[in-house]
C-alpha cells in the first residue's frame, strides 16, 4: 500500500468512527435494526425529545403499535417507510435493549 | 355501510372497486391499502382539525413512474382522485393525510432512488421517497465535500417534498425552492414533462441552468397538484474550509428592532450569507421545557414572567443564531464586522467556547447551519405536549418595525386564545419567514378548537394588514387562496382545467379544485 491509499484509508476510517453506530447507508433499504432505530428513532429518543424507550423491556406489540399509530407528538410510520419485517426488528431491538445513557 | 373507511366525494363505491381491483393489477395487493388497520399511519396528524374531515380511502405505493402513468389512467377512468405525498413527513402542516375526504394518498416513499449526486457541478437528482438522510448518507459514504440543507425534520423528510412544498432550512442554500434546478413532472394524462433544459432530448444542462426556453414552468408544479413532481435537481453547497456558528441575545422584547436592523444589511451584502435564525424566549425555552415545569398559571404565559424566565434561565428575550462561512482569513475578517455590527446595536455575541460544549440550543443550531442531522428542535412539542402543533407563517420585510408590528399583531390574537406566542423568524434575503408554532393539546377537543379559531382570525388580521402566510396546512388551503386574490385563483383554475380536466390530482391542494 502506498503513503497516499494509506492516508485514504485512515480518513475513510476516521469518517466511520466518526459516524458511530449509524452506519451509512444510501441504498433506500434498511441495512439492520440498529440503523433503524439510530436513523429513525433515536433522533428523537436519544435526544430528550421522546422518552426514552430502550431499557423497559416494552412489549414489540405495544412498541409496533405506537410506530403505526403515533401516540400525540410521536409521528406515526407507514409501510412504505418501515415494513412489518422491519418494525419486527426494531421493535424487538428496542424491547431487549438496555438503556443507553441520555444525550444532551 | 361502505366497506371503505371514506370514499372519493362523487365517486360511487362500485366504481371504487373498481378501481381499487386496477390498483392492485399494477401494483400487486400487498401495496394497495384500504383497511382502518393499514392506512392507521395516515391518519395521525398534528393539525387541530377533525380527523374524520381529511381520512384518505386508500393508500397506493408505486414503485416507479411507469406505475404511477398506469394508476393516473385508472383515476380518470374512474374519477378517483388521488394524493401525492413524498415521505409524509410534513408535520404542523397536515402530515400524510389529504386535504379532502376519499383522496387515495398516492405514497411516493418507495421512488427512492439517488439518481446521481455530482461533486464537481454541486447538485443532486432524487426522486420523492429520498430523505435527506439517505443523501447524507450517500455523500458521506463517497466523502463528498458537499452539504446539504435540511429542514427540522430532516433525517426522515424528503428533500424533494420539502422543495416542492417551498420549505427553508438553515445554511446558505436555506430558501429549497430557489437552490433547485429542473423537475420532472408526470401530468394528469400521464405525459412526461421535464422542465428548463430537461426539454431537450440528451440535454446535460438540467441541473445547471434553470430557464431552458420560453415561459419557465418549475414554479408552477411547487405548492401545488398541477402534476406529480417525480424527479428534482437540487443544487449542493460545496462544504467551505471553515464555519462559525455563533449567538446574539438580546435582553428586551422591543430588541426585534434592532436585531432586524443589524442582521438585515449583513445578510443582504451576503457577510452573514445563510438563513439564520431569530427566536424569541419563549421558542428557546419550549425546544427544552415543559411548560408545567416553569408555569402553572391559566392563558398565555404574561411578558413579565417570559421575562424573569428568558432571565433565569439565560436566553435573550431574541436569540439571533447565524453563521460565517469560508475561509479561516475571510471569516476573521467578517467576524470584525458582525461583532462589531451586533455590539454596537447591544446585543451580546456568543460563540460555541462562550456557551460551552453542552448547550443544547447552540448544539442543533451550529448542527442544522450546517446541513447536519438533527430532530432536537421538536422539543418544542413537549412545551405543551398532547400532540397539537400547527405553524402559522406569515411572510415578513426584513425591516425592524415590521417584525415588530407583526409580533404585536400575534400576540393579541394568541393571548385572546390563551395560546403562548412561541415566535421565531427565519432571516430570508429580503424577507423573514415569521414562523409561530401553534402549540396545544390535542388530546382536549376545546383546546383543539381554540387553536383552530386562533389560526383563522390570525389569518384575518394579518390579511387586514396585507400580510399572507408562504404555506399553510391542509385544513386552511381554500380560506388562504381566497385571501391571495380572485385573479390569482381564477388563473389557478384555468390552469388547472387545462392540465388536469378531471381533477384527480389533489383536489384542494392550495385552495385549487377541479
Amino acid at each position: 500500500m502506498n503513503s497516499l491509499n494509506l492516508i485514504r484509508l485512515l480518513a475513510a476510517v476516521a469518517a466511520l468512527v466518526a459516524a458511530g453506530q449509524a452506519s451509512a447507508d444510501s441504498t433506500g433499504k434498511w441495512q439492520s435494526s440498529q440503523e433503524v432505530y439510530n436513523k429513525v428513532c433515536g433522533y428523537c429518543h436519544e435526544a430528550n425529545v421522546g422518552p426514552v424507550i430502550t431499557g423497559r423491556n416494552l412489549m414489540p406489540e405495544y412498541i409496533s403499535a405506537i410506530v403505526r399509530n403515533g401516540n400525540r407528538a410521536m409521528p406515526a410510520f407507514r409501510e412504505s417507510e418501515i415494513n412489518d419485517a422491519a418494525l419486527a426488528g426494531v421493535a424487538k431491538l428496542v424491547s431487549t435493549s438496555p438503556a443507553a445513557a441520555a444525550k444532551k | 355501510m361502505s366497506k371503505y373507511i371514506a370514499l372519493p366525494k362523487g365517486v360511487a363505491e362500485a366504481d371504487f372497486d373498481k378501481a381499487i381491483a386496477e390498483f392492485k393489477k399494477i401494483l400487486g395487493a400487498g401495496n394497495v391499502l384500504h383497511t382502518r388497520e393499514r392506512l392507521a399511519p395516515y391518519l395521525k396528524i398534528m393539525i387541530p382539525a377533525p380527523i374524520e374531515e381529511h381520512t384518505p380511502s386508500a393508500a397506493i405505493m408505486p414503485e416507479s413512474v411507469e406505475q404511477i402513468q398506469r394508476i393516473l389512467r385508472v383515476c380518470n377512468r374512474y374519477k378517483t382522485p388521488v394524493w401525492p405525498i413524498s415521505t409524509g413527513k410534513n408535520f404542523g402542516y397536515g402530515s400524510a393525510a389529504p386535504a379532502t375526504r376519499g383522496q387515495i394518498v398516492l405514497d411516493l416513499k418507495r421512488l427512492n432512488r439517488i439518481i446521481e449526486v455530482d461533486p464537481d457541478l454541486c447538485f443532486a437528482v432524487v426522486e420523492p421517497g429520498v430523505t435527506y438522510q439517505q443523501l447524507y448518507d450517500y455523500i458521506k459514504e463517497r466523502n463528498l465535500p458537499l452539504w446539504l440543507d435540511p429542514p427540522i425534520p430532516g433525517p426522515v423528510a424528503s428533500p424533494l417534498g420539502n422543495t416542492v412544498e417551498r420549505g427553508v432550512g438553515y445554511t446558505p442554500y436555506g430558501e429549497h425552492f430557489l437552490f433547485s434546478c429542473g423537475m420532472e413532472v408526470v401530468l394528469a394524462n400521464g405525459d412526461i414533462l421535464r422542465t428548463g433544459m430537461g426539454s431537450m432530448p440528451n440535454s446535460n444542462t438540467w441541473q445547471v441552468f434553470k430557464w431552458g426556453y420560453g415561459p419557465s414552468l418549475d414554479g408552477i408544479f411547487t405548492q401545488s397538484n398541477f402534476g406529480i413532481v417525480t424527479k428534482l435537481g437540487i443544487w449542493l453547497m460545496p462544504a467551505p474550509p471553515a464555519y462559525k456558528p455563533f449567538v446574539v441575545r438580546y435582553p428586551d422584547q422591543a430588541d426585534i428592532v434592532k436585531a432586524i436592523e443589524t442582521v438585515r444589511p449583513l445578510r443582504i451584502a451576503q457577510v452573514i450569507p445563510n438563513a439564520g435564525t431569530v427566536s424569541n424566549a419563549l421558542w428557546e425555552l419550549a425546544v427544552v421545557n415543559r411548560r408545567a415545569d416553569l408555569y402553572t398559571g391559566a392563558g398565555a404565559i404574561p411578558e413579565a414572567t417570559v421575562a424573569k424566565l428568558a432571565k433565569a434561565h439565560g436566553v435573550g428575550s431574541w436569540n439571533v443564531y447565524t453563521a460565517l462561512y469560508g475561509t479561516e482569513e475571510t471569516i476573521a475578517e467578517h467576524w470584525k464586522i458582525v461583532t462589531a455590527a451586533f455590539k454596537a446595536s447591544g446585543g451580546t455575541v456568543l460563540t460555541q467556547e462562550d456557551v460551552g460544549p453542552d448547550d443544547p440550543l447552540f448544539n442543533y443550531r451550529r448542527d442544522v447551519m450546517r446541513g447536519e442531522m438533527t430532530m432536537r428542535e421538536f422539543g418544542l412539542y413537549n412545551w405543551r405536549g398532547g400532540g397539537g402543533s400547527m405553524w402559522f407563517a406569515p411572510v415578513s420585510q426584513a425591516r425592524g418595525s415590521e417584525t415588530m408590528k407583526q409580533m404585536g399583531l400575534a400576540k393579541k390574537v394568541l393571548n385572546k386564545y390563551g395560546i403562548d406566542y412561541v415566535g421565531l423568524f427565519v432571516i430570508g434575503w429580503r424577507d423573514m419567514h415569521h414562523i409561530i408554532d401553534i402549540l396545544y393539546d390535542r388530546t382536549l377537543p376545546a383546546e383543539m378548537e381554540k387553536a383552530r379559531s386562533c389560526y383563522d382570525e390570525l389569518l384575518d388580521d394579518f390579511a387586514r394588514e396585507g400580510y399572507g402566510v408562504y404555506r399553510t396546512n391542509i385544513d386552511f388551503m381554500d380560506k388562504v387562496a381566497k385571501l391571495y386574490g380572485p385573479v390569482k385563483a381564477s388563473v389557478n383554475h384555468k390552469i388547472k382545467k387545462a392540465l388536469d380536466p378531471n381533477g384527480i390530482l389533489a383536489p384542494g391542494k392550495s385552495g385549487i379544485h377541479r
